[in-house]
C-alpha cells in the first residue's frame, strides 16, 4: 500500500484530492480490519491453548482407567486362582480329616432374653428392752428375705418376696417354729414407655415406705409406728409409670391401683374386727372370697426435682378408700403424705404423715394416724481422718402413732450405721419409747446386722 | 383396752415444725438458692484453698453416669457395676423400674452405662 502511495505520489500531479481521501479511507478501513483480525486471532489462540490443555488432560484420565482396569483384570484372575485353590484344598482337608463341629461363640450376656436371680436382705439382730421385767436381751433371726426375680423376655418380670422369720413356740409350747410369709408377688409388664401393669400381691404406693424399707434400707432395725395403721401389700392389679419433666432429671411418677383391700376378720363391722392385710381372695377352706365383695382403689403421685447430683427433694400424695366390712356399710380410707430430701451424698431427711379413718359398728368412725421423720447424716462429711469415721452415719428417728382408739405411743431413737461394705451393714440404736400401749414400755437397745444382696 | 386420752407432748406442733422445714428447704432448692461449700465427696484439706461448691447439672440430656448417681443411691448404698453381668443388670433394672417408678429412658440410660460398665 505504501509503494502505491509512493508511486502515485511521484505522478502526484494526476492523483486528485478526492481519490487520496478514498485511498486513505480505504487505507484506515483495512487497519481497522487487520486490528479486528489479530483480536479475533489471540482469542481464537487462547481458546485453541485451552482446547488443547482439556485434550490433555482427557487423555492423561483415559490412561489411567486403562491401567486401572488392566489391574482390576489382573486382581480378578488372581482371586479366581485362590478361590480355585481354596477350594481344591478344602476338598483335600475334607477327605483327609473327620468333620469337626463348630463351636458357639460366647454368649452376648446383654443379648439373653432370659434371666433368673435372687436379690434380698437378711437381719441378725440382739434386743434388750429396760425397765421391763421379763424382756432380757436375746438373740433373734429378725428376718431373712429372699426375693426371686425371673425375667421372661423384655417386657416382662416376675418378682417374689419371702419373709423367713424364726419365732419361739413358747410359753404355750418349747421349741420354735419358723414361719414363712410372701411379702409381694407380683407380674410387671411393661406396657410402653409410661405404663407398667403390675399384677398380683402386690406392695402398695401408700407412701413409699413398703416399697424401699427392706431391712437394709431403712436404716433402723424396725418400722415407724404409724405403718401399723396401714396395710403394707394387696392383692389386686396396678398400673404405674413416671414421666420425665424437662432434661435434669425432673419426673412426675403415678400408680392406680385395685385391690381386695382390708376386711373384718369376723365378718362383722366391730373396731377390733378390722384386718388391714387378711384379704386375699382365697379361705383355708379353698373357698373363692373377697369377704365382702367390694374392693378398694387407690394411688399415689409424686413429684421428683434433682436440683444437682445427691441433691433432691421428693414429695408425694397417696391414699385408698373402700369397704371392709362384710355387710359393705363401711369405708376404711387413709392418705399418706411423703416426703425425702437429700442435701449431698452426706445428708438425709425422710418422713411421712399418715391419716385413716374407718367406720365401725361399736365405736363409731374411728380416726387412726401418725407420722414420722428421720435424718441421717454421713461423717464422711466432715473429712476427718480418724480410721473407720468415715464408714459411720448417725440417724435419728421421730414417730408417733394413734390407734384412734385411745392408745397413743411415741419414740425418740438415736443410732449409728457402720458400714462394713456397701452391702454389709452394723446398725444400732436406742429407743426412748413412751406411751400408753403395754405391748410398748420401757426403753430399748437393738443392735442389727444387715446385709443386701 | 382403756381408753386414755391424755398425751405427754404436742405432736401436732412438732408435725408444723418438721413440715414447715422440709417445705422451706423444698422451696429453697426449687427456686436454686441453696447452695453449700461442704464437698460432695471427700477431699483431702489443704492448708490455703477453700473447698469448690458441687456443680449444677448441665442443661442437657443426663448420662447414665449422672442417672445411676442421682437414682441409684436415694434408697441404698451404691451398687458397682462390676458385681452383675450384663444380663443381671438388665434383670435388675427392670426390678427397679417398678420399684423406684423410673421413666424407661432414664432406666434405659442406666442399664447401659451399668453393663458397658459391668465388664462381664
Amino acid at each position: 500500500m505504501l509503494t502505491i502511495a509512493l508511486a502515485l505520489s511521484s505522478q502526484g500531479q494526476n492523483v486528485s484530492q478526492e481519490d487520496f481521501n478514498a485511498l486513505k479511507e480505504t487505507v484506515n478501513n483495512l487497519a481497522h480490519a487487520v486490528e479486528n483480525l489479530e483480536k479475533t486471532h489471540a482469542v481464537d489462540e487462547q481458546t485453541h491453548h485451552k482446547d488443547i490443555e482439556v485434550i490433555q488432560q482427557l487423555r492423561q484420565k483415559l490412561g489411567e482407567t486403562q491401567q486401572t482396569a488392566v489391574e482390576a483384570q489382573k486382581q480378578a484372575a488372581e482371586a479366581q486362582k485362590q478361590a480355585g485353590d481354596a477350594q481344591k484344598q478344602a476338598v483335600e482337608a475334607a477327605t483327609a480329616a473327620p468333620t469337626k463341629p463348630i463351636l458357639a461363640g460366647p454368649i452376648d450376656e446383654a443379648t439373653v432374653n432370659h434371666n433368673f436371680m435372687i436379690l434380698g436382705d437378711a437381719e441378725f439382730q440382739f434386743a434388750k428392752t429396760f425397765g421391763q421385767p421379763g424382756f432380757p436381751g436375746a438373740f433373734l433371726l429378725a428376718d431373712f428375705a429372699p426375693i426371686f426375680l425371673y425375667r421372661g423376655g423384655d417386657n416382662v418380670l416376675f418378682e417374689a418376696g419371702f419373709d423367713f422369720i424364726l419365732q419361739n413356740n413358747a410359753p404355750a409350747s418349747p421349741g420354735a417354729t419358723t414361719t414363712v410369709n410372701l411379702s409381694f408377688a407380683q407380674l410387671d409388664y411393661l406396657l410402653n414407655d409410661y405404663m407398667t401393669l403390675a399384677a398380683g400381691n402386690l406392695l402398695l404406693p401408700l407412701g413409699t415406705y413398703s416399697q424401699r424399707g427392706a431391712g437394709w434400707l431403712n436404716k433402723f432395725p424396725d418400722d415407724p409406728l404409724p405403718r401399723d395403721e396401714l396395710p403394707g401389700a394387696g392383692v389386686g392389679a396396678q398400673i404405674l409409670g413416671a414421666i420425665p419433666v424437662g432434661q435434669e432429671g425432673k419426673m412426675l411418677n403415678y400408680a392406680v391401683y385395685g385391690v381386695n383391700g382390708p376386711s373384718s376378720a369376723d365378718g362383722t363391722g366391730n373396731a377390733s374386727a378390722l384386718d388391714l392385710g387378711g384379704n386375699v381372695g382365697l379361705r383355708t377352706d379353698n373357698a373363692v372370697a373377697n369377704l365382702h365383695g367390694n374392693p378398694s382403689g387407690g394411688g399415689r403421685v409424686g413429684l421428683f426435682i434433682p436440683y444437682k447430683p445427691h441433691y433432691d427433694v421428693e414429695i408425694g400424695i397417696s391414699g385408698q378408700s373402700g369397704p371392709w366390712d362384710n355387710a359393705g356399710k363401711h369405708l376404711w380410707s387413709a392418705g399418706v403424705v411423703d416426703a425425702s430430701l437429700h442435701l449431698g451424698s452426706y445428708v438425709e431427711v425422710k418422713g411421712e404423715y399418715i391419716r385413716s379413718k374407718y367406720g365401725s359398728d361399736d365405736a363409731g368412725l374411728v380416726e387412726p394416724g401418725g407420722w414420722w421423720l428421720q435424718a441421717g447424716y454421713k461423717l464422711a462429711g466432715l473429712n476427718l481422718e480418724f480410721p473407720g469415721v468415715n464408714n459411720i452415719e448417725l440417724v435419728g428417728r421421730y414417730d408417733t402413732a394413734h390407734d384412734g382408739l385411745g392408745i397413743k405411743s411415741q419414740r425418740y431413737s438415736v443410732g449409728y450405721i457402720y458400714y462394713l461394705s456397701n452391702t454389709l451393714l452394723f446398725e444400732g440404736d436406742y429407743e426412748f419409747r413412751e406411751g400408753n400401749d403395754p405391748g410398748f414400755q420401757g426403753n430399748e437397745l437393738i443392735l442389727q446386722l444387715s446385709y443386701g444382696f | 383396752m382403756s381408753r386414755i386420752t391424755g398425751f405427754k407432748s404436742d405432736a401436732r406442733g412438732k408435725l408444723g415444725v418438721a413440715v414447715g422445714t422440709l417445705a422451706c428447704i423444698a422451696c429453697i432448692l426449687c427456686a436454686k438458692g441453696a447452695d453449700t461449700n461442704a464437698p460432695d465427696t471427700k477431699t483431702v484439706q489443704s492448708n490455703a484453698t477453700a473447698v469448690e461448691p458441687a456443680k449444677e447439672l448441665p442443661k442437657k440430656t443426663l448420662s447414665g453416669a449422672e442417672l445411676y448417681s442421682m437414682h441409684c443411691n436415694r434408697c441404698h448404698p451404691e451398687r458397682y457395676p462390676t458385681e452383675r453381668t450384663a444380663a443381671q443388670w438388665k434383670t435388675i433394672l427392670m426390678h427397679m423400674r417398678v420399684r423406684a417408678n423410673l421413666p424407661a429412658e432414664q432406666a434405659r440410660t442406666i442399664l447401659k452405662y451399668l453393663q458397658e460398665n459391668s465388664g462381664r
